[in-house]
């Protein structure tokens, strides 16, 4: 048992620059400490360890951030991340929630990752992320902090991108000068790759519009055991135990992986066809251990005549787009931009 | 943010080579630019040439817990952790923590499994370096937590800025005329929450600071002690503020005392004494049994006569009495803290000793040229004591800024979070008192200057560069500190507050914004001679 967890450190220090080593293995201990064998979760532990920053309201590298409450009722936080302007290069605080200038201005609205369990949209991590997409697609990027399993279970993750998502498209201040609509898109990695897809269904079924959907290695999977899930399991970071972990977590009690949060195309989802979906850009890592499973949706969505676009990144692992330090980074991210910068 | 030419390729970096970081440029000699940049934006630090040790370290961690997931599970419930942000010491300590094995594996001394505690202290110069680095960044917060619910709490807010900078300038008859147009609009809109609530509040300070002007604040007088002090209680008792304040330094308190057999606490203001009865009774509970504790009360004398130190003093002893733990009270009356001397308090050179200042160091950052610096007097005096410990909770806010404006705007949108904080709070008269404590505050930031402006807060980034500079090193608080203060949160059954690690340091607040701050000192042995705290 020991010898092959050496060779497989080895392999997977081979494949990514040490310090993103180093920092995904490092989560990857701590979430160890952190999930319970009967379930529960060690809450006070995780938010000792996990890594926060505030919002600036001072740009910093041309991005400004500040905390709005969505719904009182259940605490629900989001973080907006606003470009500073050459106009107005230091915005005054009184004027954060100013209206939008140009034509078009896409809005992200931004589901962290973290298995439904870990992060916040406070998480360090994630307010870089947010960050670059701010610069990257000249958007405004709202990261929702969603409620956590497992004290949260479906559907309240769900839920709260919804009201999220009401709460951005009835925003004057967002609308884009051309058409005074709020041109939003919905992003996330893992955990939040998933909320993308549920907060979309539920916009299509409202007659909400979405413009298009980005999930970066999205959270899915199934009661089946993959050829990809047996062949990567605990190679590169990731292990099928914490992935069923983490579903046990999220799931209503008694349901099992094949419930249509976990595994939409499944047997218990529900067909696309005939519905108006947003356009889709899915990335998977290739060393992703459920990346069967995330195929199986780009299959599904294309099943259903939905237009999607797989970028599959061969030598990636997961949480590749957290560091600046990788060839899959670039790429992800010119895709990223071309994707939401095509609706103008 | 260099994108394209720190970009290495991902294939082909073999193990342990340093030459598979990002950058591409020479190792650098200052130990800022050594801290791995991409790392820091993921909130931890490490320096570059650290990388391969600790991914070793992680390693190693990580066949320990193949082999032995219960002793894993052990670590996660039992162990005290400390500073997760410094990668390096804190793999350390985890390692440290979960192996039995001797020395020649590591390269730092390791104390025994079970002190965590020392193998935080030898990681100490790292810690400084953490914070050298995060100062920059830090300096130009600005923290805002809108509660815009409604539009027309954008029109009050505009006109609160407005108004202000009016006030500013002088131009006091705009400001007038900006004051009656917000008391029409409040009149119209629902109070009950968000910043409305505590707009009403900065119309009369900025009321106060344009009629009675900047020296208003010794006009209306401060309230009896005896006011003070009943509005303080019922502070305490309608949110958590006071009550984390308390529990933290408490719990940094027990742990210094850990081994001591005679321990005095000084405590630069003591008001009630609300803090001490819990750390009497848990030095009660001490394994070994209780020490000997002394007390030293600092307050202001009173106007009426009344020995009130010396009445908190005896029902302490009372307590003390009850649970068995020899206890010693003294009365030190002042009525500034720049005028107490260390012989006044009467420390023993056998004792542990552990200062506690709960939101007073603040009251000494006036500065007037003419006067000795007070809070240096104060630190000096305090670090003469040669402290086991130096606890020091504040208000996270920057309320000091010269520029009023900025002072202004900080101040609402502190005090809009505090308030806000303050609705889950359903009895009273506590909730209403409460907020008229918190009003004294906002009066006195708003519109007093000079000797009578008291309230001047700072962020912990600003106290602990004066600290440092004082000859005081950082003592981390850990995760058992985290988790007291969180699972006291969840006795109030608000959601909304949160606690956060911060380098060592804990802090309160309410929907993400901190708004008080806990951390722990100890003096230097060599004072001003220690490399790292220099900027």
């Amino acid at each position: 048992m020991a010898r092959s967890n050496e060779v497989n450190l080895n392999e997977c220090k081979m494949v990514v620059p040490l310090n993103t080593w180093v920092l995904i293995s490092n989560f990857k201990l701590a979430y160890n400490l952190l999930r319970r064998p009967d379930g529960t979760f060690n809450r006070h532990l995780a938010e000792f360890l996990d890594r926060k920053v505030p919002a600036n309201a001072n740009p910093v590298d041309g991005v400004f951030s500040f905390d709005v409450l969505i719904d009182r009722g259940t605490s629900l936080l989001s973080r907006i991340y606003r470009p500073a302007t050459a106009e107005e290069p230091q915005p005054n605080v009184a004027e954060l929630e100013k209206p939008v200038t140009a034509e078009v201005v896409p809005v992200i609205i931004f589901f962290h990752g973290g298995s439904f369990a870990h992060s916040s949209a406070n998480s360090a991590i994630y307010d870089t992320l947010c960050r670059r997409l701010v610069g990257l697609c000249k958007a405004v990027v709202l990261s929702v902090n969603y409620r956590r399993a497992p004290e949260n279970r479906y559907p309240c993750a769900y839920d709260d991108g919804w009201t999220a998502l009401k709460w951005v498209n009835s925003r004057p201040w967002l609308q884009s000068q051309k058409d005074s609509k709020v041109h939003i898109y919905l992003a996330g990695d893992s955990s939040g790759g998933n909320i993308v897809h549920h907060v979309a269904l539920r916009a299509m079924e409202s007659g909400t519009h979405v413009l298009g959907n980005i999930l970066l290695n999205p959270m899915f999977g199934g009661q089946e055991r993959t050829e990809s899930e047996q062949r990567l399991d605990g190679k590169y970071f990731v292990t099928l135990r914490d992935r069923d972990w983490y579903w046990r977590a999220y799931l209503p009690e008694g349901e099992d992986r094949d419930h249509h949060a976990c595994n939409p195309f499944g047997p218990n989802g529900r067909s696309l066809e005939g519905i108006k979906f947003p356009k889709s850009l899915v990335v998977v890592a290739g060393l992703d251990l459920i990346q069967d499973w995330q195929l199986a949706y780009v299959e599904g969505l294309k099943k259903a005549d939905q237009e999607v676009k797989l970028l599959y990144m061969e030598q990636a692992t997961i949480g590749f787009y957290l560091l600046p330090n990788n060839n899959h980074f670039h790429t992800v991210m010119d895709e990223i931009s071309k994707f939401v910068g095509s609706d103008c | 943010m260099s994108l394209h030419d720190s970009a290495s390729s991902a294939a082909g970096s073999s193990s342990g080579s340093s030459s598979s970081l990002s950058s591409s440029k020479p190792p650098p000699s200052s130990l800022q630019q050594d801290i791995v940049r991409h790392l820091a934006g993921a909130g931890y630090t490490i320096r570059s040439s650290d990388l391969p040790q600790v991914a070793q370290r992680l390693e190693r961690l990580e066949t320990a817990m193949g082999s032995s997931p219960a002793d894993f599970f052990q670590l996660a419930s039992d162990a005290i952790l400390y500073n997760p942000s410094d990668l390096a010491s804190w793999v350390d300590s985890l390692l440290s923590e979960f192996t039995q094995l001797p020395t020649c594996c590591f390269e730092f001394i390791l104390a025994p499994v079970d002190n965590a505690w020392t193998t935080a202290e030898l990681h100490e110069p790292r810690v400084q370096q953490n914070i050298t680095y995060e100062q920059q960044s830090l300096d130009r917060q600005l923290t805002v937590v809108t509660a815009m619910e409604e539009d027309s709490d954008i029109r009050l807010v505009h006109k609160l800025m407005a108004c202000a900078e009016c006030v500013q300038r002088g131009d006091f008859s705009s400001a007038t005329s900006l004051i009656d147009d917000m008391q029409g609009l409040l009149a119209r809109v629902n109070t009950v929450c968000g910043i409305r609530k505590v707009a009403g509040h900065f119309i009369d300070a900025l009321s106060r600071r344009i009629f009675l002007g900047i020296g208003g604040g010794s006009v209306d007088g401060c309230g009896s002690a005896f006011e003070n002090e009943i509005l303080y209680h019922h502070f305490y008792e309608a949110c958590p503020y006071l009550k984390f304040a308390h529990f933290t330094a408490n719990q940094a308190i027990l742990e210094a005392f850990d081994g001591h057999d005679c321990v005095h606490v000084v405590d630069v203001n003591l008001m009630h004494g609300l803090q001490w009865p819990a750390l009497i009774q848990a030095l009660a509970l001490r394994p070994g049994g209780p020490p000997l504790l002394r007390l030293t009360g600092i307050g202001s004398p009173s106007p009426d006569g009344r020995d009130s130190l010396r009445e908190i003093g005896s029902r302490l002893a009372v307590l003390a009495r009850s649970v068995n733990v020899r206890f010693a009270f003294r009365g030190v009356a002042a009525s500034r803290l720049e005028d107490v001397k260390p012989w006044m308090l009467q420390v023993n050179p056998k004792e542990a000793v552990a200062v506690n200042s709960i939101m007073q160091l603040h009251c000494l950052l006036i500065s007037d040229p003419t006067l000795n610096s007070p809070i240096e007097t104060v630190l000096n005096w305090i670090r003469d004591l040669n402290p086991k410990i130096l606890t020091v909770v504040e208000q996270e806010a920057n309320h000091n800024q010269l520029d009023f404006l900025d002072r202004f705007t900080e101040a609402l949108y502190y005090y809009s979070r505090m308030f806000d904080s303050l609705e889950a709070c359903r009895v009273q008269p506590e909730k209403a008192l409460a907020e008229i404590y918190i009003q004294k505050e906002i009066r006195n930031v708003v519109s007093c200057e000079g000797s009578a402006r008291v309230e001047r807060h700072e962020p912990l980034a600003k106290w602990r560069r004066r600290l440092s500079g004082a000859g005081f090193m950082s003592l981390p608080l850990g995760s058992n500190a985290f988790k007291q203060a969180s699972m006291l949160l969840t006795l109030f059954s608000a959601e909304g507050y949160s606690v956060q690690e911060n380098d060592g340091c804990l802090s309160l607040g309410w929907h993400s914004r901190p708004l008080i701050a806990a951390s722990a000192w100890q003096a230097m042995p060599e004072p001003g001679s220690c490399v790292s705290c220099l900027e």
